[in-house]
């Protein structure tokens, strides 16, 4: 029989939105993997690092960007936000599924809101499955 | 530049489909301006090309590099070692640089990542417009530098039709009226003689219609 | 040799009277009798028939086919030759043909695009443009030769017309169009559909300031309404199309079953009101597959009976 993988998710974060995603507070901490990729601004994420996180065995990924209006360097998290879209289309397209990947505008240190939306997040993998290119 | 878009994922998973290892290929000259074939595009349809497979159960090795240009002999060659090692070329240039691969590397399968779409211009950031046909005969100093055989969906060379309405093309309310375009930039260039100017049939030899063109300039022969 | 007899339509405008034209839609299969059916219901009534060239877009008999299914019935074609399909040398030689088969005038157009059609999949040519097309008949006519310069033994020697739209954009340019088409070459012109009078006096009294109403004869358009809804449509879907608001309303204002017949007394009004007007040759009757309805707005605008040609 096989077992049950642990669920991963990778979040991308600019350090303006959450300094440090690996010490939030999340309940059942051993009951998933997280993985976290800090950015100077959530500009910097591309298309093929979101995509590359899916091959790397994640069945979520998650963007954290500061709320709009409110980026450092004027339109990063915009230009986050449109890729991400960009990356859910084409997550469609080869059937990964665009529901795995997801923006979120923080409050710089909100780490309430960065909690309930892994948690949620979580509990979307519960319904949609494992990652279907994890093998 | 030329401005071209890459191709949906399933054909191009079709068309690499009897292939186990595949170099992608970029080329950093128009297309990667255009967002069709740079580096970036060349990780981004890499990796959902191995999750897709993946995904299927497909066994499936995929290679990455990116050219400066894959219309030059000099800059195809820095592939001659990747494309050695891998059994079909996905090339995500234009259909120039396509050919270029394919007549360099005679017994590899080249394959088309990209359709070429057009000879245009940046118009805004992620806005691209066909401005130019290529028709080896330029009048454009007679039509205010506006092409009336490119932006004019009939090739009209002797005003708009009678469908131009506000400024707009019957064909696409998308698309501007070319020779509204024209008459409004002849006028503030005080030329709108221009428009009394009866334009002969075009002599379309120098354009495709003769066949492919050559440029040939000897004093560069060596 | 023997003599060229003038077209019907240029006997009629040459001698200053005011003419009538109709047009007459191939259909789409080849059963001549559609054409011959059509044909029938406006002789008598019109001087010519205008026979659309794949109107639309949408693939139908050849015109030159139905033009010749025309003349066979005594009538007289005005064959219509859109650039959209043919390059010069296919359009150069169906005018040949079409010539020989007894079709004497032509009207030149570019056609509408293809993306409006039944087949948008398909290429279109545009190797010449409508003016392009109306000098090449033309060289034909009064030089005897082909676009290559080749002196044609017995050129054909239409009679041209070219089209010309008082209500599209820019308005100030449809002038200098018209003056173009004109020194092209174009004996006559028909007009797109008049349903804002203002406008078309504007046109009209541009083109007589330019002294083109004298150079050319120009017959006006009018379509019939048959309800609301079409004028609607016309106002806003037709490009070029200009159908005033108050025109809407008077089509709207009469009940269903009486609308067709409003729609005819508007078009015999509009014909009353092109027939004042300065320079105004002659009527073009566009009826969309309402061809019963030319012969009653042709009697009930005093146009009939038609006068015979020379």
């Amino acid at each position: 029989m096989k077992k049950k993988l642990k669920p991963k998710i990778t979040v991308f974060h600019c350090i303006n939105a959450i300094n440090n995603c690996e010490s939030l507070p999340i309940p059942y901490k051993d009951t998933f993997k997280l993985k976290s990729v800090k950015m100077a601004c959530s500009s910097m994420v591309k298309d093929a690092f979101l995509l590359r996180a899916f091959e790397a065995g994640s069945d979520a990924v998650i963007v954290f960007v500061c709320p709009e209006g409110q980026c450092r360097y004027v339109e990063g998290n915009i230009r986050a936000k449109n890729r991400v879209n960009w990356v859910k289309n084409l997550l469609d397209e080869i059937e990964i599924g665009g529901r795995r990947l997801s923006i979120h505008n923080i409050a710089n240190g909100d780490t309430e809101a960065a909690v309930r939306i892994i948690r949620q997040v979580l509990a979307d993998i519960n319904e949609l499955g494992p990652n279907p290119a994890r093998h | 530049m030329i401005v071209g878009k890459q191709k949906p994922i399933a054909e191009i998973k079709e068309i690499i489909s009897p292939y186990k290892k595949v170099l992608v290929l970029g080329c950093g000259t128009c297309v990667k301006t255009c967002f069709a074939g740079g580096e970036d595009e060349v990780a981004t349809l890499s990796s959902a090309l191995r999750l897709s497979c993946k995904k299927e159960g497909k066994d499936i090795y995929i290679e990455e590099l990116t050219v400066e240009r894959q219309c030059e002999d000099e800059f195809i060659r820095e592939a001659a070692i990747a494309i050695s090692k891998n059994s079909a070329v996905l090339s995500l240039a234009c259909g120039a640089g396509v050919q270029a691969i394919a007549r360099r590397f005679g017994d590899v399968p080249v394959l088309p990542g990209v359709n070429t779409t057009f000879i245009g211009v940046l118009e805004k950031q992620g806005l691209f417009t066909e401005e130019c046909l290529g028709c080896g005969d330029c009048k454009l100093a007679a039509f205010g530098g506006i092409c009336p055989v490119t932006r004019c969906a009939k090739k009209l060379q002797n005003g708009p039709c009678g469908g131009s309405q506000n400024g707009i093309c019957e064909v696409n309310p998308d698309t501007e009226c070319a020779w509204q375009q024209i008459i409004t930039r002849l006028g503030n260039l005080g030329q709108l003689d221009n428009l009394k100017k009866y334009n002969p049939p075009k002599d379309w030899r120098p354009s495709h219609a003769g066949g492919p063109r050559k440029l040939v300039r000897e004093d560069h022969f060596i | 040799m023997k003599s060229e007899s003038l077209s019907n339509l240029q006997s009629i405008l040459d001698k200053g009277d005011f003419a009538v034209t109709s047009e007459c839609g191939p259909p789409r299969g080849a059963d001549p009798e559609i054409i011959r059916k059509k044909g029938e219901l406006l002789k008598g009534y019109v001087d010519a028939v205008n026979v659309t060239d794949n109107q639309t877009a949408i693939v139908r008999m050849s015109s030159i086919a139905a033009c010749a299914h025309l003349v066979q019935l005594g009538l007289e074609p005005v064959m219509q030759m859109v650039t959209r399909d043919r390059n010069r040398i296919a359009l150069q030689s169906d005018i040949l043909g079409a010539y020989s088969l007894g079709i004497k005038n032509i009207l030149c157009l570019s056609g509408d695009h293809q993306t409006f059609g039944s087949q948008p999949d398909a290429m279109n040519v545009f190797d010449i443009d409508s003016m392009n097309l109306v000098n090449m008949v033309k060289n034909m006519k009064t030089e005897g030769k082909d676009m290559s310069g080749f002196d044609l033994k017995s050129p054909p020697k239409m009679f041209i017309g070219a089209a010309a739209n008082p209500f599209a954009d820019p308005f100030e340019y449809r002038i200098i169009r018209l003056a173009k088409k004109i020194d092209a070459g174009a004996d006559f012109i028909q007009t797109q559909c008049v349903y804002n009078m203002d406008r078309f006096k504007e046109w009209m009294r541009l083109a007589r300031e330019e002294g083109l109403t004298e150079k050319t004869h120009i017959l006006a358009g009018v379509t019939p309404l048959k309800s609301e809804r079409m004028a609607k449509y016309m106002a806003s879907k037709v490009a070029g199309m200009d159908v005033p608001e108050s025109l809407i309303k008077r089509m709207g204002d009469v009940p269903k079953e009486k609308a067709a017949e409003e729609g005819i007394r508007i078009c015999v009004e509009t014909i009353a009101g092109l027939r004042e007007i300065k320079g105004v040759h002659g009527i073009h009757i566009m009826a969309i597959e309402w061809e019963e309805k030319v012969g009653p707005i042709v009697e009930a605008a005093g146009l009939s009976p038609r006068p015979q040609a020379a």
